[in-house]
């Protein structure tokens, strides 16, 4: 935001990576909508690591305490059956995962594992709770998208349960 | 444990022993990055880089410290040496005073000889006859000082400067299984560390401020050394302002100003300290962080202890960070003793 406003000659004041990370955020459809004074506001909240194939972010049952943003890489979205671990989902970049830990932090509901090299945005709910204290059209927006979501999920486990009772796979937030 | 772990765990035990005479330097550094953190965000959140904007930020505040030493400074330098200068007179006038009163008493009422102590002069004895100070010690307390004013901003500047770098470093070091979980407790204490430091600090300068204000109003003398002495002390619950209170007494008392503005002072701090309790620290410092008495009394005495005055000072704090710390590690261990037992062993193991 402020890099468009700034000389060129003053262009080294930016920085590149932070100045990035709002735009990336903006094709989230969890923080769709957000003005861009408040996206830059978000991204400074967010940590960053990079995971290698395989790794686990977190096991089904684990207490949610943060989302994850994938910046590169894909990750896989599980759920233990007694036939081992089946995947629902495969995430790639932009997209984000473990939403339900904004809202509180009960046990997830699935795995995520990494299935090529990650890069991962890390946000936790203190922080966002933090966040949310100080601006509250933060908390509106992300709540609004964040039903959306949920309610699309409802939607696709409710036809997939009608679908085929035969052990079809849901799409439930982690 | 992995031995990776052991190694920089004891390496860094180590590396904090034989540095131990930095822990001050790098605490007082931690708590002024915290202070300013709230502006590094907002620079943050602009993308402007983090060398330029903490850059910017340690000029402006050397700036303000410069002003405010300009302004301020020179009004404080003469209430000091004023007290300096005045002190000893006013305290044997005092004591004069004191001794004649004690004496008309012990003739009417024979019995006062029995409780009170015996001897003249006590005020003197108190504050005037201590042991002289070595020049060597003075200047061993002001080189501390010195050493801390510099070196202070900067670690702090380093801190900030470079805290996004060290926390991914950290990040990467850490188990890709255990990130969520641990770093939770990492950030949740960050939140109520930094809260509460800012906390106190704008507490005590609102309540430094008030009482400088209320003790100029009242025409008591020095009114601006005892508004910071009102502040600094007030990072010190319950002790502090009983503190700040008996030394304007002790003013008033010096100066002989009579009964009637030792119990205006007296009013004025206890409208103070409830104005603080119930408007001041919920808008500052939140009801969110509260020390056990039994550990603030505690902290105070081992931080005398350790550090003087200064001690006194950083205890509260300290054990406020130690406690939450403590809490917020139980909690945690408490959450993750609750998941299914099958799938806590396989995130361990």
């Amino acid at each position: 935001m402020l890099e468009r406003r700034l000389p060129r000659w003053l262009a080294w004041t930016i920085d590149p990576e932070q100045a990035r990370r709002a735009p990336f955020l903006a094709h989230s459809p969890l923080f769709a909508g957000l003005p861009r004074r408040l996206l830059g506001r978000l991204s400074t909240r967010f940590l960053e690591k990079d995971y290698a194939p395989g790794d686990m972010v977190f096991h089904e049952g684990d207490p949610g305490r943060a989302l994850f943003v994938i910046v590169k890489g894909s990750v896989e979205i599980t759920r233990a059956t007694p036939r081992g671990d089946h995947v629902l989902r495969k995430l790639t970049a932009g997209d984000a995962f473990g939403e339900m830990a904004l809202i509180d932090d009960s046990q997830r509901s699935g795995g995520a594992r990494v299935a090529e090299h990650a890069r991962l945005l890390i946000l936790y709910k203190t922080d966002f709770d933090a966040l949310m204290d100080s601006e509250a059209r933060i908390a509106l927006v992300i709540m609004r998208n964040l039903s959306r979501l949920l309610a699309s999920y409802a939607r696709q486990n409710a036809a997939a349960m009608t679908d085929a009772r035969s052990g079809a796979p849901t799409t439930d937030p982690v | 444990m992995k031995p990776f772990w052991i190694i920089s765990i004891t390496g860094i035990a180590v590396l904090a022993w034989l540095a131990r005479g930095l822990l001050l330097p790098v605490f007082l550094a931690m708590m002024l990055a915290y202070l300013l953190s709230p502006l590094i965000g907002w620079t943050d959140a602009l993308s402007i880089r983090r060398s330029v904007a903490v850059g910017a930020i340690f000029s402006v505040t050397i700036l303000v410290s410069v002003l405010l030493g300009v302004t301020i400074g020179p009004r404080v330098m003469a209430e000091t040496s004023t007290l300096v200068e005045r002190l000893p007179e006013t305290i044997t006038r005092v004591d004069a005073a004191l001794d004649r009163s004690l004496a008309e008493l012990m003739v009417t009422a024979p019995v006062a000889k029995s409780i009170l102590p015996q001897g003249e002069k006590w005020l003197s004895k108190l504050l005037l006859n201590r042991p002289p100070e070595e020049p060597g010690e003075f200047f061993e307390h002001a080189g501390h000082i010195f050493l801390l004013c510099i070196l202070v901003p900067f670690f702090a500047f380093f801190l900030m400067r470079d805290m996004p770098s060290i926390i991914t470093a950290i990040m990467n070091r850490i188990p890709p299984q255990h990130v969520e979980t641990s770093v939770a407790v990492w950030r949740e204490l960050n939140g109520v560390v930094g809260r509460y430091i800012r906390g106190v600090v704008l507490d005590g300068l609102v309540v430094g401020a008030l009482a400088a204000v209320g003790l100029w109003a009242l025409r008591i003398p020095y009114p601006l050394l005892l508004g910071i002495f009102a502040g600094i002390a007030n990072v010190i619950p319950f002790v502090g302002p009983l503190l700040s209170a008996g030394a304007a007494t002790l003013v008033v008392l010096l100066y002989a100003m009579g009964l009637g503005a030792v119990v205006r002072v007296l009013v004025m701090f206890l409208f103070i300290k409830v104005l603080d309790d119930t408007l001041i620290q919920p808008l500052t410092i939140g009801r969110s962080v509260h020390l056990h008495p039994a550990l603030l009394l505690g902290s105070v005495v081992v931080g005398n202890h350790t550090l003087g005055v200064l001690g006194m000072i950083i205890a509260v704090p300290v054990a406020t960070i130690l406690q939450e710390t403590v809490r917020l590690l139980l909690e945690h261990r408490r959450l993750l003793a609750s998941r299914p037992r099958g799938r806590a062993q396989q995130s361990i193991g």
